[in-house]
C-alpha cells in the first residue's frame, strides 16, 4: 500500500500530522510528501540553504531543515554484473529499490540526504556477514562517462560511499569496475539514523553525507560547475550484497547546483 | 595460470605423526595475532573428518568440468572454532581463581574431531592431513576477485592478497574450496598463507617444513629434475594433488597413506588395507592405486636390501636434500 499526499501538502503538515497520531500505512513505501520521482538523464535543482541557517550537527539526518526541502525518488535496479563473482550471485528477479533523496547547499557545503526502507539494519562485517551501504557517485568529467564506475583512467568517478558498520563516508574513485581506490584526502563526512518507532517512519536509513564546495584535491567532484552527473547505489547485507551486487540508478541525473 | 616457476611442496602421509609442531610454528610465525587468532594458514586435520573449517569439503568453490567458477560460501565463526584462551596467570600463577578455564565456552575447534576417524576394531583407520595454501596454478581465490587484489608471483608461484588492494568482499573466501583464504575481522580484508616468502627469498623453507618433527615436507620447483618434487610426482608419481576434480591444480601434493590389511571376520588379514582404496582415490584422484603400489614395491625393494632411490629420497636423510630452493 502507497501512502500518498496531494501535492499541495508541504513536508511539514505531513510530520504535523504524523505527530498528531494519523496513522501511516505500512508497506514497501516510505511516506512520500511532495517526492518527486525521478527517470534517469532527469536535472534536479540543488535546494539553498540561506545562510545562517544551521543543522543541529553538520550531518545531522534528522534535522528539520530536511523536512523544508524538496526530495526525489529514484529507482534502483540490480546493477550489471561486470564480473563472475558477482554474475553467481545475482538475483535476477531484483524487483529493485526506490532511494529517495535531497540536495542541498550553502554557500560553502554540498549535501546529499539519503533515505530509504530497510527491514534488517545490517551493521556489522564479519566472517560470514556483510553491512548495508549507500553511495552517491559523480562523474569527474561530463555525462558521457560511464555511470558504472567510470570510463577508464581518463574518464574516473568520484564515490562517496557510507558503511554502516562504520558510520562514515569513505571518499572514493574508480576509473572502470574493478578500480575503486581510497583517496588520500577524506573530505567528505557523513553521519546516519536508523528510524524506528512509528510504522510509517521505521526501518529506514537516513544518510546524509557532506563536503565542502571548493575541491580538496585530484580524483575529487568539482562542485563548481553548473552541472554534475550524479547516481546512486545500495546494498543490502542480509542478501550479501557488496562490491558490484548492488542495487544503482541507471544512468546519471544531472544536478544544477547554481540553482537559486 | 603460467609463470616462470613454480614452487611446490610435498608431505608424505605415512609419516605424519599429528603432532602439530608444522601448525604452532606457522601460528607463532604469522597468526597468533591481530584479528588472526581463528585462523591456520597451516593446519592438521584427522581424516576421515570435518576437517577446518568444518565441512569445508561441501562448501563449493573452485571451478565446474567446463572450468566455469563455481558458487561456494563463507564459513561462520563457529565453523572456523572461535578461538580460546585460559587463565594461567590467575589460576596457576597469582591463585586468584581457583579453576583453571578457558575464557570462553568452546564449542568446536580446528581439531575437535581429532583421532576419532572411522571403522570399528580392529578394523578402525584415520590419518593425519596437514593442510595449507595450495597455491594453486588455476587460483579459484584469483579469479572470484574481482579487483585483481590476489596475484601469483612469477618467481615462484607463491598466490598473494595485495592488502592494498583488498576491500574485503569475501569473494575468494567462497571460491577457494579448500577454504585455505580466511577474513581479517579487524581490518575488514582476506589473508593466507604466503608460503612464508620472506623466508623462502632468504633461500630458508617455509616454516611449518622447517620445523616438521617427522621430516614429511619437501619443497623445490616443479621444474628442478633433480629435486625432490619432480622425483616424487613426475618421475614415480606417488604425490598427488588433493581434490583434483575441483579444478585448481594444487601445487601441494600427497603421498597417499599406506596401511596395514583389513582384519576379516575370521580374525585373519585380508586382501583389502585398512583405509579404503576408494576413500583415498576420492581425496586424491586416480593415482593412488598405482601410487601405493609403487611405495609397496619400492618400500620391499629397500626391505630386501636393494637401493631405492625413491624410499631414499622419501626418508629424508638430510634437509639440504629435502628443501630446494634455488
Amino acid at each position: 500500500m502507497k501512502w500518498a499526499l496531494t501535492s499541495g501538502f508541504t513536508a511539514a503538515t505531513c510530520v504535523t500530522l504524523a505527530f498528531a497520531g494519523v496513522s501511516f500505512a505500512a508497506g514497501d513505501t516510505i511516506i512520500e510528501a511532495n517526492v518527486k520521482a525521478l527517470e534517469p538523464g532527469d536535472e534536479v535543482a540543488v535546494a539553498r540553504i540561506p545562510d545562517g541557517i544551521y543543522l543541529r550537527s553538520v550531518n545531522d539526518p534528522d534535522d528539520i531543515i530536511w523536512e523544508r526541502l524538496p526530495e526525489y525518488r529514484m529507482h534502483l535496479a540490480s546493477a550489471p554484473p561486470v564480473h563472475q563473482s558477482v554474475e553467481l550471485r545475482i538475483d535476477e528477479d531484483d524487483p529493485g529499490h526506490d532511494v529517495y533523496f535531497s540536495l542541498a547547499r550553502t554557500s560553502d557545503r554540498f549535501y546529499v540526504r539519503l533515505r530509504w526502507r530497510d527491514e534488517t539494519r545490517d551493521t556489522s562485517t564479519l566472517l560470514d556477514r556483510f553491512r548495508d551501504g549507500a553511495a552517491v557517485q559523480f562523474a569527474i568529467g561530463g555525462d558521457e562517462t560511464s555511470y558504472i564506475m567510470g570510463s577508464g583512467p581518463d574518464e574516473p568517478v568520484n564515490i562517496w560511499y557510507w558503511r554502516s558498520d562504520a558510520n562514515k563516508v569513505e571518499n572514493l574513485a574508480a576509473g572502470g569496475p574493478g578500480s575503486t581506490t581510497r583517496l588520500e584526502e577524506q573530505s567528505v563526512s557523513g553521519d546516519s539514523r536508523y528510524m524506528t518507532g512509528k510504522e510509517s517512519l521505521a526501518n529506514q536509513w537516513v544518510v546524509v553525507m557532506s563536503r565542502p564546495i571548493a575541491a580538496a584535491g585530484e580524483h575529487q567532484v568539482s562542485l563548481e560547475r553548473e552541472q554534475v552527473p550524479m547516481a546512486f547505489a545500495l546494498w543490502q547485507g542480509s542478501d550479501g550484497q557488496r562490491d558490484g551486487l548492488k542495487r544503482v540508478s541507471e544512468d546519471w541525473i544531472l544536478v544544477n547546483l547554481a540553482a537559486q | 595460470m603460467a609463470v616462470k616457476r613454480q614452487l611446490s611442496m610435498v608431505m608424505d602421509l605415512n609419516k605424519c605423526i599429528g603432532c602439530h609442531t608444522c601448525t604452532s610454528a606457522c601460528k607463532l610465525q604469522w597468526t597468533n595475532r591481530n584479528g588472526r587468532e581463528f585462523m591456520y594458514w597451516n593446519n592438521v586435520e584427522t581424516m576421515p573428518g570435518t576437517g577446518y573449517p568444518r565441512d569445508y569439503a561441501e562448501m563449493g568453490g573452485g571451478f565446474d568440468e567446463e572450468g566455469a567458477l563455481r558458487l561456494g560460501k563463507e564459513p561462520g565463526a563457529e565453523d572456523y572454532g572461535i578461538p580460546w584462551e585460559y587463565n594461567y596467570e590467575e589460576a596457576l600463577m597469582t591463585g586468584t581463581d581457583p579453576w583453571l578455564r578457558p575464557n570462553v565456552k568452546p564449542t568446536w575447534g580446528a581439531n575437535w574431531d581429532e583421532d576419532q576417524g572411522e571403522g570399528e576394531y580392529p578394523n578402525s583407520y584415520y590419518f593425519y592431513l596437514p593442510r595449507l595454501c595450495n597455491h594453486c596454478e588455476n587460483p579459484a581465490c584469483l579469479a572470484a576477485c574481482s579487483r585483481n587484489a590476489i596475484y601469483k608471483r612469477q618467481e615462484d608461484g607463491i598466490v598473494l592478497i595485495d592488502q592494498e588492494r583488498c576491500r574485503g568482499y569475501r569473494y575468494c573466501v567462497s571460491a577457494c574450496p579448500y577454504k585455505k583464504v580466511y577474513f581479517n575481522e579487524e581490518i575488514s580484508k582476506s589473508e593466507k598463507c604466503i608460503f612464508c616468502y620472506p623466508r623462502i627469498e632468504k633461500g630458508l623453507p617455509t616454516a611449518c617444513a622447517k620445523q616438521c618433527v617427522g621430516r614429511i615436507r619437501w619443497i623445490g620447483y616443479r621444474d628442478d629434475e633433480a629435486g625432490p618434487i619432480h622425483l616424487l610426482v613426475e618421475k614415480y608419481k606417488v604425490a598427488l594433488p588433493l581434490h583434483p576434480e575441483w579444478g585448481t591444480k594444487p601445487n601441494v601434493f600427497y603421498v597417499p597413506p599406506l596401511s596395514p590389511p583389513k582384519i576379516g571376520e575370521d580374525g585373519a588379514p585380508t586382501a583389502e588395507s585398512r583405509v579404503p582404496v576408494d576413500y583415498l582415490e576420492g581425496l586424491f584422484g586416480d593415482g593412488v592405486k598405482a601410487a601405493l603400489d609403487t611405495l609397496t614395491a619400492e618400500r620391499q625393494k629397500k626391505a630386501d636390501g636393494a637401493d631405492s632411490e625413491l624410499m631414499d629420497t622419501l626418508i629424508g636423510y638430510r634437509h639440504a636434500e629435502m628443501f630446494k630452493l634455488s
